[in-house]
């Protein structure tokens, strides 16, 4: 599968989630050349950046060697019905999206150390990852794919899957 | 894995309805999108859905309309409503009229996975509420007799007072209202619980094979009795002997069944032993036992001896107010036994099915429902699965003069009404003053 920056996002990041990629699902991802800032998906009421419009962007660009796609950008992401997203995916889609922006600060307001904050952009993108898989949410705080809004909740959530979750995706990676 | 719901979002916005559609996919559960308030209630009379995200504002129905609606048709579902921000106070009339939360929109992630949260623990609470509320119901119901009605309430409390005792009672009321079921009752409520209950309809089976039945035979007491065998008499010991239709039963045979519950003792066809017996008879009948004692085609002696203490249980015509219940509980047992989803039933068919006379009873209309459970094809009965009943719906008799049916009608609005003359003048259009007049008129008294 392919990891692409979209925009200026530094390029640790986008390495950090390809190797989350292969260590915990065992997916070889390339890290791909950058695409342009999305300017066109700015909703200039929110300030924020249409999750949706840029997952339909991406279908239009030249990605036909990889099965699956997921962008990385540093822009406050938004859908239509929720004030925030870390991430976004469509179910059993081919294309992902994960944002550093609110991952940047912690609840607090401090700044959390590198580190940190790349843990939480892999575990975000290995979530939505999982969701082009077609998984679903996990009731299991302890699973992957257990839905955090929050950036407590994420940092409580672990990179890897319940017994369940995981053996669902090593049947859907099979299916591949 | 998440508890799964399936989930209608109601909103004009394309664009909202995408969103929630996308995000409900990934948590697995069934989603449907409606773009407006009549394509939602179109869509649950097809499906019963759990949960509806309404939107507030939209043309034509609003949401606060359609959850009105939802409210009152399918009380089950939950309805979240979606609001902005300046619409705050219709979402608290919202929530004072039924809703089950609602959410500001753009929300928060977490705040709509706490309102999920919720909903998935109301519908656990729900679920557990109605297992026990069944368990309840099996322990209450006196053996799956239903009925709130005054009538049928006498009846429940006459059935523990009845069962205490010995005694032998006689069940009157018409065929399909449920006689066996009310024998059963007592049977079960009292100290002969633990020992048979033997059910013999005497009208179904002829004179000379019941009294086989009922006392049994010796080895070659007639021909073909190649063995002996014990009787329904005997082979109930210490429990009950349900007589159905004992105005079908012989001179001869009232006379023998006189004898035995009078000594107690039977002897069998062929033998001459008299063999001790302990049951006790609860008899049935449909027709009216007194009046063919007087007409002496039934023999009094044996008619008090079986009648020492009388239950009637009413008509369904006598107790329509049962009817709502009835069709709750045969819905339930048939959408069991079809493994269909048929739990709801417009109000002009339940309007229909409350007109209707049933002269089958408590059986006619369980069977009504039976049938149209089986070929609905929507969750919802209306007044067009019950057109089999249209036909034969008006119990009026069309002989006579116009004022004799004017007459037969009123007497028959009155009955269904219990007399209650203001009620009765509502519905026949008239008002109290001219229906009082009418019953002057005509002489009419109320059938006892």
């Amino acid at each position: 599968m392919g990891v692409v920056p979209i925009g200026n996002v530094p390029e640790i990041t986008s390495k950090t989630i390809a190797a989350h990629l292969l260590g915990y699902l065992d997916i070889n991802a390339d890290v791909l050349p950058s695409l342009e800032h999305p300017a066109y998906a700015c909703d200039k009421k929110r300030l924020q950046y249409d999750a949706g419009t840029i997952l339909d962007a991406l279908e239009s660009e030249p990605f036909h060697d990889y099965t699956k796609v997921i962008g990385v950008l540093d822009v406050d992401l938004f859908i239509p019905i929720l004030t925030y997203v870390f991430g976004e995916a469509k179910q059993g889609g081919k294309y992902a999206l994960v944002s550093l922006f609110r991952l940047k600060r912690n609840p607090d307001g401090s700044i959390p150390p590198i580190s940190l904050l790349l843990e939480r952009a892999a575990k975000v993108a290995l979530h939505e990852v999982s969701h082009l898989f077609d998984l679903h949410h996990c009731m299991d705080r302890r699973c992957l794919m257990h839905f955090s809004g929050k950036l407590d909740h994420l940092d409580k959530t672990p990179p890897y899957f319940c017994r369940y979750c995981s053996s669902y995706f090593l049947d859907a990676l099979r299916r591949q | 894995m998440d508890e799964k719901l399936s989930i209608m979002i109601v909103d004009d916005e394309m664009i909202v309805r995408e969103s929630f559609l996308h995000w409900f996919e990934k948590i697995g559960h069934k989603v449907e999108t409606a773009s407006s308030g009549i394509e939602a209630l179109e869509k649950l009379e097809e499906f019963p859905f759990e949960v509806l995200f309404v939107d507030i504002k939209m043309p034509k129905m609003d949401g606060i309309e359609l959850m009105g609606i939802v409210k009152k048709e399918y009380p089950d579902t939950n309805v979240i409503i979606i609001t902005a921000y300046g619409s705050i106070e219709t979402a608290v009339k919202a929530m004072k009229l039924g809703a089950s939360d609602y959410l500001l929109k753009p929300f928060k992630p977490d705040q709509l996975s706490l309102v999920m949260e919720k909903i998935a623990n109301q519908k656990r609470l729900a679920s557990e509420y109605n297992y026990l509320k069944g368990r309840l119901e099996e322990i209450t119901r006196f053996d799956n007799i239903i009925g709130q009605s005054p009538a049928m309430q006498d009846v429940f409390d006459l059935i523990p007072e009845v069962a205490q005792s010995d005694s032998s009672v006689l069940i009157t009321g018409e065929t399909g209202t449920g006689k066996e079921l009310v024998a059963k009752a007592i049977h079960a409520k009292s100290h002969r619980f633990h020992a048979p209950f033997i059910a013999i309809n005497c009208g179904a089976i002829p004179d000379t094979l019941l009294e086989s039945e009922l006392f049994g035979h010796q080895k070659g007491a007639f021909t073909g009795a190649t063995h002996g065998r014990k009787g329904f008499l005997e082979v109930v010991a210490g429990g009950t002997l349900f007589l159905d239709e004992i105005g079908e039963i012989s001179p001869k045979m009232q006379i023998d069944l006189l004898r035995v519950l009078e000594e107690k003792k039977i002897m069998r066809i062929g033998d001459r032993q008299p063999i001790d017996v302990d049951f006790r008879v609860i008899s049935a009948t449909s027709r009216n036992l007194e009046k063919e004692v007087s007409a002496g085609t039934f023999r009094e002696d044996f008619f008090y001896r079986v009648n020492v203490i009388m239950l009637h249980i009413p008509p369904l015509r006598k107790r329509k107010e049962d009817i709502p219940l009835l069709v709750e509980h045969f819905l339930e047992k048939y959408n069991h036994e079809t493994t269909k989803r048929v739990d709801h039933v417009k109000r002009e068919a339940m309007e229909l099915l409350k007109r209707y006379d049933w002269p089958g009873n408590v059986r006619e209309l369980e069977n009504a429902i039976e049938r149209s459970v089986v070929l609905s094809k929507s969750r919802t009965l209306g007044k067009e699965n019950f057109a089999f009943l249209h036909t034969s719906s008006v119990s009026i008799s069309k002989q006579g003069t116009l004022r004799e049916m004017e007459k037969n009608y009123i007497q028959q609005i009155l009955e269904d009404c219990a007399w209650n003359v203001t009620k009765a003048a509502k519905i026949l259009d008239i008002n109290r003053v001219t229906l009082h007049k009418m019953i002057k008129r005509y002489n009419m008294q109320r059938i006892p």
